[in-house]
């Protein structure tokens, strides 16, 4: 999974990671704020356990006296007799709408606890309860505070019992737990999106495997796709093995009907030269003059045909060596009466990427021009050229050709020298299928005397 | 000079037989694969000229019998197809010439007359060497029947190997007479050669005298039979 496919263009494998992504982050934002919520909360109900506890104590403790004066319990929390501890209580009274304090703890020096949020009136409607809330505190420390009304023995009044205690710690270990819990759910998060991803490595695997398997099909590695798929990618390989079994066999048929209809113009095109050759005149001569102009065209385009359905499909690889083997032996008995030696080189495992009868063609026609024109001696060497290309140059000891005139040779039926048999057609098919190939043939001039021509082709790995 | 001329098309075959009549060829017609098989067969002929698409049996096919048993009549092919791929099957199967159609019946001629020449020029007698066959006659090599195909290198080297054949061959004889005078020599093209002609023979019968050169050595038994 490379970056450009990533980001460049619509990616299954992105569309998953992101999906993913989003929906783990939502879910751990959410879990995370729940429970800092929780334990917050959890933490606070501890907190007002104590101020009640605090609270029944203080109430439990306190007396009145005979001129209805409040009397707190003698020992309270050590810390409430430090001024400004944190820790404080205070018994008021209502007075005119407004809480009065009759006696507090030594803490609050002489400041006063705060009225809860719905006033008196809130203590006075559930007498008896604690109300819980949360205030400021004398040193302006965030207070929690409890307080309840009722009513003691020998007094009309009722009293107003109050604790409360500095929320400080409570909240600095809600903060450490938020951060705590945040950063493992960071941790976590992390972990799902590569589990994601390593999933969507996997997960896509087989199609990273069929992409493989398509691109050996199509450089000729392989004939079809033969991997074993899992169920949702197996159609779309059959799919494609039998795409590319459909797609051999139109090319087939297409060059069987060119082939057909080249080859059975070719015995009627004979008879009307030898019909024409045995009645000299006029007439015989046009008739000879345009069968031979056919047969080049019939020529010409067949082998053209060839080259292009060639070039679509290169699946093939070819052994260079018994192609020069055959082809030396060939036109060797060709050209028996001249003499002609084909001295012809080649590593062995040098395969051509492409048909065999596609590399015959290209070697044939080069190496009989070369006979044709040699004195006695044709050389052939092939060398491969870095992974993937070959050169193979073949050379002979004729008189060679012009430089000016090596770039008509490629021209279609060029034929330079009227005199020698052949159509002539020869090197531009050569160059033609060479290009189809996506090579092609320089012409230079040879050691040896003659022609040299190079030939660039693919090459197949062995 | 008495010629088989086997092709199916009435019109061609009139015209050839016309041609070749007027060339002062004996010629017999064959219109099918069958009967030129069976002429070629039973008949001397100096030379045949086989059309590949012959009904019944084609002309690959009767060429390759007709080389199986050891018949080294000159064959000059005809067809329609015209490339190269067909045209090596027709000289794997056997042929001297080959010829694509449509043609002039001057060409057809003059191959005709140096397909002729060729096989009257050498009159050397068949060289044998367990197994191994060779006829300079028809440029032709066998190994236990099979037809061997050598390119003109390979065949030379047979040759000269076949010719002293027990007798051990240094490497510049053999370069001296494979090669004319103007080719460069370099000293592993031998071993190439060699190579190649082991590949088609059998990595056994051409020996190498470590410092000497080669020797080809007939099979035990079968020396002196052969």
């Amino acid at each position: 999974m490379n970056l450009r496919n990533l980001w460049g263009r619509p990616s299954l494998a992105r569309r998953l990671v992101l999906l993913a992504a989003v929906w783990s982050l939502l879910v751990l934002v959410v879990s995370g704020l729940v429970q800092t919520t929780l334990f917050h909360q959890a933490s606070v109900m501890r907190f007002d356990d104590d101020l009640y506890a605090d609270a029944q104590s203080l109430f439990a403790g306190s007396s009145v006296d005979d001129q209805g004066q409040v009397d707190a319990p003698p020992l309270t929390d050590p810390a409430a007799t430090r001024a400004y501890s944190g820790t404080y209580w205070e018994i008021g009274e209502p007075a005119a709408g407004r809480l009065h304090a009759l006696v507090r703890s030594r803490s609050l020096w002489d400041s006063e606890l705060q009225e809860p949020p719905g006033g008196l009136a809130a203590l006075a409607a559930a007498p008896g309860k604690m109300i819980y809330y949360t205030t400021v505190g004398p040193a302006h420390e965030p207070l929690r505070v409890g307080a309840m009304q009722a009513t003691l023995p020998g007094r009309k009044v009722p009293v107003i019992f109050m604790t409360a205690e500095d929320l400080t710690p409570v909240e600095a270990s809600s903060k450490r737990f938020a951060l705590e819990t945040a950063v493992s759910l960071m941790v976590l998060g992390v972990g799902l999106i590569m589990v994601v991803l390593i999933q969507v490595r996997v997960g896509l695997g087989p199609l990273y495997a069929l992409q493989r398997e398509v691109a050996d099909v199509r450089t000729g590695k392989a004939d079809r796709l033969d991997g074993d798929y899992p169920a949702e990618v197996e159609p779309l390989a059959a799919e494609l093995n039998a795409l590319v079994a459909h797609d051999q066999e139109v090319v087939e048929r297409q060059r069987t009907h060119v082939g057909n209809l080249a080859h059975a113009l070719k015995t009627p095109l004979s008879v009307m030269l030898a019909e024409a050759e045995q009645h000299p005149g006029p007439l015989a001569e046009v008739v000879s003059r345009q069968a031979d102009a056919m047969r080049d065209h019939v020529d010409h385009h067949l082998r053209r045909a060839r080259a292009a359905a060639r070039s679509q499909a290169p699946r093939e690889r070819t052994a260079v060596a018994p192609v020069l083997e055959e082809l030396a032996h060939a036109l060797e008995r060709i050209f028996h009466d001249r003499e002609v030696t084909i001295d012809w080189r080649c590593p062995d495992g040098l395969y051509f990427q492409g048909e065999r009868q596609d590399l015959l063609e290209i070697l044939g026609n080069v190496l009989e021009n070369a006979c044709k024109y040699s004195t006695r001696r044709v050389k052939a060497e092939a060398t491969s050229v870095g992974i993937d290309r070959m050169n193979i140059v073949i050379e002979d000891d004729g008189p060679g050709l012009p430089s000016e005139r090596r770039n008509e040779v490629f021209k279609r039926g060029e034929r330079l020298d009227e005199s020698e048999p052949g159509s002539g057609l020869g090197l531009s098919i050569v160059d033609e299928l060479a290009r189809a190939y996506g090579g092609g043939a320089v012409l230079s001039h040879s050691s040896m005397g003659g022609l040299r021509v190079s030939l660039d082709l693919p090459r197949a790995e062995s | 000079m008495r010629i088989l001329l086997a092709e199916d098309d009435p019109d061609l075959s009139r015209q050839l037989k016309q041609a070749l009549s007027d060339a002062d060829y004996a010629v017999d017609h064959a219109p099918d694969g069958e009967e030129a098989h069976f002429l070629g067969d039973t008949e001397p002929y100096d030379a045949v000229i086989l059309d590949l698409g012959l009904p019944k049996i084609d002309g690959v096919s009767v060429l390759e019998r007709w080389r199986r048993d050891g018949k080294s009549i000159p064959v000059l092919i005809l067809t329609a197809r015209g490339a190269w791929s067909e045209k090596v099957a027709g000289f794997d199967a056997g042929a001297d010439d080959y010829l694509t159609k449509p043609f002039h019946t001057e060409e057809l001629l003059a191959r005709l007359r140096a397909l002729l020449r060729r096989s009257a020029g050498h009159a050397a007698a068949t060289l044998s060497c367990g197994g191994l066959r060779l006829d300079p006659r028809a440029a032709r090599a066998s190994v236990n029947g099979e037809p061997l195909r050598l390119t003109s290198l390979e065949y030379r080297l047979m040759h000269y190997l076949m010719m002293h054949q027990g007798r051990v061959i240094s490497r510049t004889e053999l370069v001296e007479h494979l090669y004319d005078q103007d080719f460069d020599r370099d000293s592993n093209t031998i071993e190439v050669f060699v190579g190649r002609v082991r590949k088609k023979i059998g990595p056994d019968r051409i020996e190498t005298v470590r410092g000497l050169g080669y020797r080809l050595i007939p099979l035990e038994g079968e020396a002196e039979s052969a």
